[in-house]
C-alpha cells in the first residue's frame, strides 16, 4: 500500500491521465450494454469490442522495435510471402534455391576477412578493388539470376494473376502449374553461375568494409584460423541442391498439405524472410549511420518505398485474399461452436457465445498469439544475457563495446528479430486484412502512434500504447454503428469510418500533451 | 626493459572528429604494477585510456598489449583479451541491477561466481544492494560497482579513469584501500586528479600535457619535485 501511494506521488500525471482513461473506458463500456427483451442487460458488445479491440492491438504491437519507418513494409512482406505458401507452394519452392544459394556466399565472408589481411594491401589498392569486385558480382549476378526458371504467375493475364489464384484456392480448387525448367544454359551452369555471383557479393562486402577501416593505425585483426564459415557455406550451398533436385516432389508434396500445415510453413517462411531482410538492412542502411536518429528514419523510409514498389511488380497493385487455415474455417454442421468439444469437432471459425458470434480467427486465435509474442518479448529481454545487453547498450553502446561484447552483432540480431515479428505480424493479420500494397502503411501510422503514446523508451509502454489504439479504433467502429446519444441532439451522434484514425491521433494529442513522454517513456 | 611490460602505448595520435587530441602520446604499464596518468584537466588522460582500448582508435603509432599489436582492433575484441574498463562518471547501466551489472561482465559462464567472494570482501556494500537497480545506488556505490564490474572476468591489466571523483573522504579511503588489494592480482593504469591519491598507490607515472606525454618516472621522486608538480599539475 505503501509504496503505491509513493508510486502514485512520483509519478502524479502518470496516474491522473490513467484514471481519466480508465473513466472513459468505463463510459464507452456502459455506453455498450444493451437491454434484452426482458429488461436484462446484455454484455455481448462489450466483450466483442474490447476481443477486437485486443486483437487489433496485438497486430499492431507485432511490429514495434527499433523506431524503423521500413516496418510496415517488411509486415507486408510477411503477408505477401505467407501468401505464396500457402497459395503457390510451388514458387515458393523454385524461389528457395536462388535465395539460399545467394546468401551462402556472404557466410564466407570471415576468411575473405582474414586473407585480405595477411595480403596487406596498399591503401590505395584496397580502396579501389572493391569497386571493381562490385562490377564483375553484378555482371555474373545479372547474367544467371535472370535465367533461374521460377515458376510464377503473370500480371498480364486475369486467368494467371495472383488475384486469381487466390479466388481459386479460396474455393479449394487447387491446378498445379506446369514446373519451368532452365532454358538456353544447362542446369549446372546456372547453379554454379548463382553461387559464383555469391561468392563475389560476399568478396565484394568484405572489401568495402575493410577499406572502412583502412585508414586507422594498424589495423591488425584477430588472425584466429577457423574453418567453420567454410562448412556453413558449403551447408547452405547443399540445402539449396538438395531441394533443387527434389524440385517437383517437394511442390506436390505441399499443394497435398492440409491448409494449416501450410500455414505454419508460411509462418516459418514469412519469419524467416523478414529476419533476413532485417539483418540486411540493419547492416547495409542502417549500421553506417546509427548515430543520426534523423538520418535513420529517412533511409528506413526509403527502404519503405523500394520494398512497395518491389512488392507492386512481383504480386501486382490489385488486392486479393488469402484463406484461412482449415482449423479456424469449418462453417456448416455443428457451426458456430456452442462449447469447446465442438470447436475442437468442427474446427468452426465462430463460436457462439453471449448470444453474438465471435471468430476464431480474428477475435480469439489472433489476441492469443499476441499476448504470446508480448510475453515472449518480454522474457527474452528481461531474463536473457541477450535482453540484458540490449537493455544495457540501449543506455550505453560503448562501455558494452569497453566489458567484451560485440554490441553490433547483437544490434543487427535484435533488429532482425524484431522485423522478424513484424513479419510475423503480416502472415497472422493476413486472412483477416487481405493483401494489399497500403497494408503496411495504416500500420505504420497506428504504430507511431501507439509508441508515442506509450512511451519510446518503454517496452511495457508501447504494449499499453498498442492496446489503446486497439481499444480505441473498436470503440469508435461500434459506436459508429450504434451511435451515442448525446443530451439536446435530436439524432444520436455516429462516428463515421474516416474517423477513425483521427480518434488514434486525437488520443495521442491528448496524451501527449499531458505527459510530453508518452504515458511510460523517460525524458532523456 | 621491454619484456617486462604488460601493456606499451608507443607515440599514439588520436583524432576526435577534428580535434586533434592526442599528439603523441606513449606509456608503459609494467607487469603487476600500478601506473598513473597524471596531468590537468583536458590533458588528453581520458582519451589515452579511450585510445588504448579502441574506443577513439589511434590514427598513428602502436598500442602493444601482452605482446601483441592491438591498435585499429575492434574494441570488444581488445576488453576481450583481459582488459578492464572503469570509465570517468561509472557508466553504470541504470535499467540493470547491481547483480546485472555484474553478470553483464562475464565473458565465460560462471565469472561471477569464481570471482564473487574476491568482489565482495573488496566491496561488502554491494552484496546488499544485489538487487536494487543501478539508478538507485549513490555516486559512491556506483564507483564501486564500476570498479567490481571490471573484476568479473580474468583481466590482466585494469584501466580505472578518475575513482576518487565526486567521492567523500571516508570513500576514497576505502576506494583507495581496495584498488591496493586489487593490485596485487592485477595490473593498473590509473587516471587521477587527485595528487595524494596518486602518489600513495601507484610506483611510476606518466603526465601528459596538450596532448603529449612530457614526463614519467617514479612518484617517489616527483613528490620531491615541487618544480614538475607547479607546472604541469597544479591549477593555475
Amino acid at each position: 500500500m505503501n509504496t503505491l501511494l509513493q508510486s502514485f506521488r512520483k509519478n502524479r500525471s502518470l496516474w491522473t491521465t490513467l484514471v481519466a482513461l480508465l473513466f472513459l473506458f468505463v463510459l464507452a463500456v456502459l455506453g455498450l450494454i444493451d437491454q434484452d427483451a426482458e429488461g436484462g442487460a446484455r454484455y455481448k458488445n462489450v466483450v466483442f469490442t474490447i476481443l477486437r479491440g485486443f486483437s487489433t492491438g496485438s497486430i499492431i504491437f507485432g511490429l514495434m522495435n527499433v523506431l524503423n519507418m521500413a516496418h510496415g513494409a517488411i509486415f507486408m512482406i510477411g503477408a505477401y510471402v505467407g501468401w505464396t505458401v500457402i497459395v503457390r507452394p510451388d514458387t515458393a519452392v523454385d524461389t528457395f534455391t536462388p535465395i539460399v544459394l545467394l546468401a551462402s556466399g556472404f557466410l564466407l565472408a570471415p576468411i575473405w576477412h582474414k586473407s585480405i589481411n595477411k595480403l596487406k594491401l596498399s591503401s590505395r589498392v584496397s580502396r579501389l578493388w572493391p569497386w571493381l569486385s562490385l562490377a564483375f558480382t553484378l555482371v555474373v549476378l545479372g547474367f544467371f539470376v535472370p535465367q533461374y526458371p521460377i515458376t510464377s504467375w503473370n500480371l498480364g493475364s486475369y486467368e494467371t494473376t495472383p488475384v486469381n489464384y487466390a479466388f481459386a484456392a479460396s474455393q479449394g480448387q487447387v491446378v498445379v502449374p506446369e514446373p519451368k525448367l532452365f532454358q538456353g544454359i544447362s542446369p549446372l551452369l546456372g547453379l554454379a553461375g548463382i553461387i559464383l555471383g555469391s561468392i563475389l557479393a560476399g568478396l565484394t562486402v568484405t572489401g568495402f568494409a575493410t577499406s572502412r577501416r583502412a585508414n586507422l593505425a594498424g589495423a591488425a585483426m584477430q588472425t584466429e584460423s577457423s574453418w567453420k564459415p567454410l562448412i556453413y557455406f558449403g551447408l547452405l550451398v547443399f540445402l539449396g541442391l538438395l531441394v533443387f533436385s527434389f524440385n517437383t516432389p517437394i511442390s506436390e508434396f505441399l499443394y497435398s498439405l492440409d491448409s494449416t500445415w501450410l500455414f505454419i510453413i508460411a509462418i516459418l517462411a514469412a519469419v524467416i524472410t523478414g529476419a533476413g531482410l532485417g539483418a540486411l538492412i540493419e547492416s547495409s542502411v542502417i549500421r553506417p549511420i546509427y548515430e543520426w536518429h534523423m538520418y535513420v528514419l529517412m533511409l528506413t523510409m526509403g527502404v519503405n518505398v523500394i520494398i512497395v514498389e518491389g512488392v507492386r511488380s512481383i504480386w501486382g497493385a490489385p488486392e486479393f485474399t488469402m484463406h484461412r487455415p482449415s482449423v479456424f474455417a469449418g462453417t456448416g454442421e455443428g457451426c458456430p461452436a456452442e462449447s469447446l468439444s465442438a470447436l475442437i469437432e468442427f474446427k468452426c471459425s465462430t463460436i457462439s457465445v453471449l448470444g453474438g458470434r465471435i471468430r476464431t480467427y480474428n477475435e480469439i486465435f489472433i489476441t492469443i498469439l499476441g499476448f504470446i509474442v508480448l510475453v515472449a518479448v518480454w522474457m527474452l529481454l528481461q531474463r536473457t544475457r541477450l535482453g540484458m545487453i540490449v537493455r544495457a547498450g540501449v543506455q550505453d553502446s560503448e562501455m558494452v563495446k569497453a566489458l567484451g561484447i560485440n554490441v553490433q552483432k547483437i544490434f543487427t540480431i535484435v533488429f532482425a528479430l524484431g522485423v522478424g515479428l513484424a513479419a510475423l505480424g503480416g502472415v497472422i493479420g493476413a486472412p483477416s486484412t487481405g493483401l494489399t500494397t497500403a497494408l503496411g502503411e495504416s500500420l505504420l501510422i497506428n504504430m507511431l502512434v501507439a509508441l508515442a503514446i506509450g512511451g519510446l523508451t518503454s517496452y511495457p509502454g508501447s504494449a499499453v500504447g498498442a492496446l489503446m489504439v486497439g481499444l480505441l479504433q473498436q470503440f469508435v467502429i461500434k459506436y459508429g454503428q450504434i451511435g451515442i446519444n448525446i443530451p439536446f441532439m435530436e439524432e444520436p451522434f455516429k462516428p463515421s469510418p474516416p474517423l477513425v484514425p483521427a480518434m488514434t491521433v486525437l488520443l495521442m494529442v491528448v496524451v501527449l500533451l499531458i505527459m510530453p513522454n508518452g504515458l511510460f517513456g523517460r525524458s532523456k | 626493459m621491454d619484456n617486462n611490460n604488460l601493456l606499451k602505448v608507443d607515440q599514439i595520435h588520436t583524432f576526435i572528429g577534428q580535434f586533434h587530441i592526442l599528439q603523441g602520446v606513449s606509456v608503459n604499464v609494467p607487469k603487476g604494477t600500478i601506473v598513473a596518468l597524471l596531468g590537468r584537466n583536458g590533458a588528453g588522460k581520458s582519451t589515452t585510456l579511450k585510445s588504448i582500448l579502441g574506443l577513439t582508435p589511434p590514427s598513428q603509432g602502436a598500442v602493444i598489449f601482452d605482446g601483441e599489436e592491438i591498435q585499429g582492433r575492434h574494441s570488444f575484441d581488445i576488453a576481450g583479451m583481459g582488459i578492464g574498463f572503469v570509465p570517468e562518471h561509472r557508466a553504470i547501466f541504470r535499467d540493470l541491477s547491481v547483480l546485472e551489472n555484474l553478470r553483464i561482465a562475464e565473458r565465460q559462464k560462471g565469472d561471477l561466481e569464481k570471482k564473487e567472494d574476491f568482489i565482495f570482501s573488496l566491496f561488502p556494500d554491494l552484496k546488499r544492494l544485489i538487487k536494487l537497480p543501478g539508478t538507485n545506488l549513490s555516486g559512491g556505490q556506483q564507483q564501486m560497482l564500476a570498479v567490481a564490474r571490471a573484476l568479473v572476468p580474468d583481466n590482466k591489466l585494469l584501466l580505472i579513469d578518475e575513482p576518487s571523483e565526486g567521492l567523500a573522504p571516508v570513500l576514497i579511503e576505502q576506494m583507495m584501500e581496495a584498488i591496493r588489494q586489487l593490485s596485487a592480482e592485477t595490473t593498473v593504469l590509473l587516471v587521477e586528479q587527485n595528487f595524494i591519491v596518486a602518489s600513495q598507490l601507484a610506483k611510476d607515472y606518466v603526465i601528459i600535457e596538450e596532448g603529449q606525454s612530457v614526463k614519467s618516472g617514479q612518484l617517489a621522486d616527483l613528490v620531491n619535485d615541487p618544480e614538475t608538480i607547479h607546472r604541469y599539475l597544479e591549477v593555475a
